[in-house]
């Protein structure tokens, strides 16, 4: 792979990180009304809040504030939770966890589903498989996450008892957060699944295969899938923060305990170190997930692979 | 005469389109000889090209056969299932080169591995040996430098040399009947002359028959052995290619010979078609090249003339009295 493409790569993903966390920082002062006073509470003495002020350097320039807070961020320190009382990063990681656990398996929920029905629905195009594909698609995207979690938890839950209703209790707990989660990214998948391999089993390579007397099983896994995959890829690092954004709902409505309910706590609770760091934490999620997309998208397409 | 390796009889074949049936193929009637390069002419439109993928079967959603047999060595090809011709005819008997040699071969694989997947189906055999089959196949088209050719993937490589690879990939499947539908339309000139020479090489080398599909008669002349001269979705004259460019004796087929540009055609000789390839959504009855024949007569706009052979190896179709 090119040397420069890669510098340039990494030097915009850097610049972009720098960006995110300007961004994270300012939360706390953009809030309206004192940092401190918002902290602390209405209750807090004067004295109080200035101490506070001092041992968070609350009195400094922005700027020193910052530097001072990202320095602590390299080195892993993200301050002390005020909620909690707890350093912020014991907090995150034992919240982090859960919160992979969710997301990635309805990533790859979504990813496996969405694939599958996407090429079924192209080598079966109008047939009854390929518009359930797309009714089906368009019902989950129509409806807010947040609603269809509640709808799994009446029903799969509530009504039926086939699996717990909140709470993280062993397997059985994650499968409906996970569904509700990751129904919605599959039907993001399926569609352009299905008109990427449409538009890819038209191509005069796909005809001049089957010239050859290539099983049609290969010419699908292999020669069509390999090509319709290239955009496929995007589409992933693109639903990302959204599948990251949509565990955050997810989680509050199964009590999931990870770093979705953590966030949403910290919020109402004004603990603005957790907040920051967690805003942090899945910003640099995004963006290193859009790097590897970029990356793997020359792997994947060797046009892409520039010569050195 | 050796029964013939392909033999097409009444083929009807209509693309349903919005304005309404098109007759793209109207009983069209083709004989090609084992061992020969058979020549399949016309203009844009005429139905050559749809000719050589209806006989792998590589159809169109919008394809109606109508009737008619596509005989290949006696089993009629249009009786068989996509299955079955997948795995009894398409490459192991019958090939295919396509026009645009620029989106023929995939993309994201190398031409290594292109090349052996081939292999592994029709030659199977140790790595090594298939290795060593693949260098052979590149050194048969008379590619530069197969060891890294192998490596490189198709956008490294010129339209020419994708175009050979293209027959290497081809003829690795060992079929007995290769249909080359216009190899050498993208290509430039000068690359042309050099593609036909491999081809032809290799042709009496291994003893292979090809269809050669085209609309440039310089290519016919240099290549091929006999030719189909096709009009509106009918062959109109089946000759032999001297006696094409010497004694045409089809009306169209003359005018086709006359409107090549030779060294010593005087441009004020050069023969223009009046007229256009009739448009096949209600096409005109009878003969279908009698709105732009000079020789008309009225049973013309009748009946379609039938082939009759007026000479050994030489068919005409049509009702001119002196067919010489």
């Amino acid at each position: 792979m090119n040397k420069k493409f890669l510098l340039n790569r990494f030097g915009r993903t850097l610049l972009t990180l720098v960006g995110v966390s300007i961004i994270a920082f300012m939360i706390l002062h953009l809030a309206p009304g004192d940092p401190a006073r918002i902290m602390l509470g209405q209750f807090a003495t004067e004295e109080n809040i200035e101490i506070f002020r001092e041992q968070h350097h609350l009195n400094e320039p922005l700027p020193v504030q910052y530097g001072a807070w990202i320095t602590g961020v390299m080195q892993g320190n993200f301050g002390y939770s005020i909620r909690y009382n707890r350093p912020v990063h014991e907090l995150i990681w034992t919240r982090m966890w859960p919160t992979l656990t969710l997301t990635v398996s309805a990533l790859v929920l979504a990813v496996i589903l969405g694939f599958t029905l996407g090429i079924l629905a192209a080598i079966k195009r109008n047939s009854w498989l390929d518009y359930i594909t797309t009714i089906q698609a368009m019902f989950w995207i129509s409806i807010p996450a947040f609603w269809l979690g509640i709808l799994f938890l009446y029903f799969f839950g509530l009504r039926l008892r086939w699996f717990p209703i909140g709470g993280m209790a062993g397997l059985a707990s994650l499968v409906l957060p996970v569904f509700a989660l990751g129904l919605r990214e599959e039907a993001w998948f399926a569609r352009p699944m299905r008109s990427e391999m449409l538009e890819v089993l038209n191509q005069a390579y796909i005809r001049s295969a089957r010239a050859r007397g290539i099983k049609e099983r290969v010419i699908i896994t292999k020669h069509a899938l390999r090509n319709a995959l290239i955009p496929l890829v995007t589409m992933i690092a693109l639903r990302l923060p959204w599948i990251i954004g949509g565990s955050v709902v997810i989680e509050v409505v199964f009590a999931w305990g990870g770093m979705g309910s953590l966030l949403v706590n910290s919020v109402l609770a004004r603990d603005f170190p957790v907040v920051q760091a967690i805003l942090l934490l899945i910003s640099f999620a995004v963006v290193m997930a859009n790097l590897f997309a970029d990356l793997l998208y020359s792997v994947i397409d060797p046009r892409i692979r520039l010569e050195d | 005469m050796m029964s013939p390796i392909l033999d097409i009889n009444d083929l009807y074949l209509s693309f349903s389109t919005e304005e309404g049936e098109l007759e793209a193929i109207n009983g069209l009637n083709l004989e090609v000889e084992q061992g020969k390069i058979h020549g399949l002419i016309g203009e844009t439109g005429c139905g050559k090209s749809v000719t050589g993928r209806t006989v792998l079967g590589l159809f169109d959603s919008n394809t109606m056969i109508k009737g008619g047999e596509i005989l290949y060595n006696g089993d009629d090809l249009l009786s068989k299932t996509q299955h079955e011709l997948q795995r009894d005819y398409r490459g192991n008997e019958i090939a295919m080169i396509f026009q645009d040699p620029g989106s023929s071969l995939n993309p994201v694989f190398k031409i290594e591995d292109q090349l052996d997947e081939v292999l592994r189906i029709y030659q199977p055999g140790k790595k090594a040996e298939r290795r060593k089959k693949m260098i052979a196949a590149l050194n048969a088209v008379k590619l530069p430098d197969p060891e890294r050719l192998l490596k490189k993937y198709p956008h490294q490589l010129s339209g020419g040399m994708k175009q050979r690879v293209m027959i290497a990939l081809n003829l690795a499947c060992q079929p007995s009947l290769l249909i080359a539908d216009e190899p050498t339309t993208a290509l430039d000139v000068s690359i042309q002359a050099q593609f036909i020479n491999v081809l032809k090489e290799l042709q009496k080398e291994i003893d292979i028959t090809i269809l050669y599909i085209t609309h440039d008669m310089a290519v016919v002349s240099e290549i091929c052995d006999q030719v189909s001269v096709m009009y509106a979705g009918r062959i109109v004259e089946d000759v032999s290619m001297e006696d094409l460019f010497n004694k045409p004796v089809h009306p169209y087929s003359k005018l086709l010979v006359s409107s090549v540009l030779g060294p010593e055609t005087n441009i004020d000789n050069l023969v223009e078609i009046s007229g256009s390839v009739p448009r096949l959504i209600n096409p005109p009855p009878g003969c279908r090249f009698h709105p732009r024949c000079e020789h008309m007569k009225p049973e013309c706009k009748e009946e379609p003339p039938v082939l009759k052979e007026v000479a050994p190896g030489h068919q005409v179709a049509c009702f001119k009295e002196d067919l010489s």
